[in-house]
């Protein structure tokens, strides 16, 4: 007989911040530094977004065997994440519930379960349930019940290999969150048929910015590619990035505070690899990718493009890389970056795939020394009080809203458009100030 | 002979590491040419002299720096892998590329410039596996500067081989290790 | 001699284990290696688990708290943190019926050097 457990402390809901209208205000398209520097900001991000969002953390090739775990973080709670011998994924609070400590130092392997250094608390890799301790004898000899402690269980579910989870059992479920974005996702995660994998595992790396700086500028910021990325485009391509607002047909979708902004151009985002067999990869698979996703989504399978979901985890179609911005106080992110590719590719495309990520988008990487350098001194200016006071403008593309688009989600003309940020923005407001998932306001279909 | 001959192989494997410490260590004249190469192209990094850095490097050179993995004792994958991710996994090609990107007018992380320094210590000098190479063990610690208050610190080991090509030491292979499995700064913009 | 009857023998597969009750010496845990038959104390020497939960790999039972082994056949205590040995109890097997002498040793247990309490 399994007692029922003694029902889980809640999570402090503390009151919504006031006057967040004054530092956010999207309608008009003006923000505020301080939305970057302000640590009593932070500590209701990570209450009332971090604690509540499904946020990524795995993808379920990094797991093939049961007892295969990692560690990672959802906001700043430690997890593990562990493969199930029933195949399912659990994911944990990576602290032990006697005194709290870590239970498991490990980056990722695989493992009987978790054994925590200070007492000898034994887990089960099988949901974390508690197996026993060092000198169990004197527990049992003071009535203790093992039933009732084990390492913290979320929410976990996934979509087509990315694995999500979150700590509130309030939030909709993680397909209502996604809503229309897997439309898109299906371009980077099965444009095949065949699904995807991460290869190579993971490099980690630390940026002195706010983790909104890092998560906006892939929702939708292709305006800076041109300009920021102008040394690392001739490198690589040995000319400028071409104008992107010449392309004929582009766009910006948003939903629930997610974006991706894309061209149509099949292999733009993939061409700064300066690899040809990776673009002759694409092209080579284009039509298979007609035939399972429709001819315009085979459009954007290496395109010019990028995409965010909200909160933190991005990534770009073509260059392959997958990241999560994790927040580490309100000046400081560690980037988690990996290589994304098709199952289906052939073993030299997806070692050609990660050594291009590196060599554009890692610490090393020609595209993002020049992105981290903006990121942080976006977010360290407004350390200054009058500066962080400074309107910022996130206005571009206002009023370009495709009402009539068949295209999933909310559309607007053209990717040069800060429609996203917007969205982006604006979720993030309404999170902070909803004391409830229920009051969480839906702008689909309203956003300008 | 063939792995001599292309850069390529396993020299710098593991197993073929520990027998680089049972090998002959170079105590001759070729020890002081080997200790000054490395401490020329420190100096040439710090001075930003790309094209005499690039003439030092063999047009076959593989040039490496894995991720480090924060793995178990037990865990058989190991602290890197060359299947994995890497900071540097490059030929010529790419390092080219590399310093093309260092001198375009519009690298705006790198003006003003990043200031380095190289600084290089515990060199031995072994006898390499092909007649013609040595293999050069080495400590780095670079410091970079940014702006008026940044510094950031990366402190490593490397494993070279260098070869005599046309009577000159050129760099055929690097392995750099540093110990930290995240990276406390935001980028590598710098060779180690 | 105190024998006691433990399970049948189709009961047990090779490289299964199974806890029997006994209200006299304490739980027991049967093992069939290879088709031979061995029983311990079915509790953990070091902290409160059943054997019978752990995994068998080559003739050795990991308990499944602390991860520590004990050698089936003779008890012995190979792994850290189990450093007492595993009382064994001496099997035969008759007429397809698996039983346990709980005041003899296994043989493999009287080769070893008894450092238990």
């Amino acid at each position: 007989m399994t007692k029922e457990r003694i029902p889980l402390r809640p999570i402090d809901t503390t009151p919504p911040l006031r006057n967040l209208d004054r530092i956010c205000d999207m309608e008009s398209g003006r923000l505020s530094g301080k939305v970057f520097w302000d640590d009593e900001i932070y500590q209701q991000e990570l209450e009332k977004i971090f604690a509540r969002c499904w946020l990524f953390v795995a993808h379920e090739s990094q797991l093939p065997n049961a007892g295969d775990y990692l560690t990672t973080s959802m906001g700043e709670d430690e997890v593990l994440v562990v493969r199930q011998k029933d195949r399912s994924i659990r994911v944990m609070l990576n602290a032990c519930p006697h005194r709290g400590n870590k239970v498991c130092f490990s980056e990722a392997g695989n493992a009987r379960g978790f054994i925590c250094n200070y007492h000898g608390w034994s887990f089960g890799a099988d949901g974390g349930r508690l197996m026993g301790m060092h000198e169990s004898k004197c527990y049992e000899e003071s009535g203790f019940d093992k039933s009732q402690h084990g390492l913290r269980q979320a929410r976990v579910d996934s979509y087509k290999g990315l694995v999500f989870a979150t700590f509130s059992d309030e939030a909709p479920s993680l397909e209502e969150y996604l809503g229309p974005m897997t439309w898109y996702l299906d371009v980077v995660l099965d444009m095949d048929g065949e699904g995807s994998e991460f290869f190579g595992g993971c490099i980690r790396s630390t940026i002195e910015c706010n983790w909104k700086v890092a998560a906006e500028n892939f929702v939708g910021d292709i305006l800076h590619g041109g300009w920021t990325h102008d040394s690392a485009a001739r490198a690589m391509l040995g000319s400028a990035v071409a104008n992107v607002s010449d392309m004929p047909e582009s766009y910006s979708v948003n939903w629930n505070g997610h974006g991706y902004e894309f061209g149509t151009d099949v292999v733009g985002n993939a061409a700064t690899l300066g690899e040809k067999n990776i673009n002759k990869y694409l092209h080579t698979i284009r039509p298979r990718v007609a035939e399972h996703l429709g001819e315009f989504r085979s459009k954007l399978i290496g395109a010019i493009s990028s995409a965010t979901i909200f909160p933190n985890f991005s990534y770009l179609p073509g260059q392959n890389t997958v990241r999560i911005w994790q927040p580490r106080g309100p000046h400081k992110i560690e980037l988690y970056t990996w290589t994304i590719v098709n199952k289906s590719a052939p073993e030299e495309i997806k070692d050609m795939w990660r050594k291009g990520c590196m060599m554009t988008f890692s610490p090393t990487g020609v595209f993002e020394m020049d992105d981290g350098e903006n990121w942080e001194y976006c977010t360290k200016t407004s350390r200054g009080l009058v500066t962080r006071y400074q309107d910022l403008y996130v206005g571009l593309g206002m009023h370009t809203r495709i009402d009539d688009s068949e295209l999933p989600g909310n559309v607007f003309r053209g990717q040069i458009n800060e429609c996203n940020s917007r969205a982006f923005y604006q979720r993030w407001k309404d999170l902070l100030e909803a004391p409830t998932w229920a009051d969480v306001p839906d702008r689909n279909g309203r956003m300008r | 002979m063939a792995a001599c001959a292309d850069g390529g192989g396993d020299v710098m494997a593991e197993s073929n590491l520990m027998q680089g410490n049972e090998r002959m260590a170079v105590l001759d004249e070729r020890a002081r040419k080997a200790e000054a190469f490395l401490l020329r192209e420190a100096r040439l990094l710090d001075d930003e002299r790309w094209d005499d850095w690039l003439a030092i490097l063999s047009p076959d050179i593989h040039y490496w720096m894995p991720g480090i993995e924060n793995r178990r004792r037990e865990d058989r994958l190991g602290t890197y892998s060359e299947k994995h991710m890497a900071y540097f996994d490059d030929r010529l090609r790419d390092i080219e590329r590399r310093v093309a990107r260092f001198r375009q007018p519009s690298a705006w992380a790198e003006n003003p410039p990043t200031r380095n320094v190289h600084l290089i210590s515990n060199i031995e000098v072994f006898e390499g596996e092909c007649s013609g190479e040595l293999l050069v063990y080495s400590c780095f610690m670079n410091l970079r500067s940014r702006g008026l208050d940044e510094q950031h610190q990366l402190v490593g080991r490397r494993v070279d081989v260098l070869r005599w090509e046309d009577g000159r030491l050129r760099l055929l292979r690097r392995k750099v290790l540093i110990p930290n499995a995240m990276l406390l700064c935001k980028n590598i913009n710098t060779f180690l | 001699m105190s024998i006691i009857w433990l399970c049948r023998e189709e009961q047990l597969a090779p490289g299964e284990k199974l806890k029997v009750a006994n209200a006299e010496v304490g739980d027991i845990c049967v093992y069939n290696l290879d088709g031979v038959f061995y029983a311990t104390t079915d509790l953990c020497t070091h902290a409160t688990a059943s054997l019978a939960e752990g995994d068998i790999e080559d003739n050795l039972i990991t308990c499944p708290v602390h991860w520590g082994q004990f050698h089936i056949p003779s008890g012995k205590a190979v792994t850290f943190p189990c450093e007492r040995h595993l009382r064994t109890y001496r099997v035969s097997v008759r007429d397809g019926e698996v039983y346990a002498d709980v005041s003899a040793e296994a043989r493999e247990a009287e080769k070893i050097e008894c450092v238990q309490i």
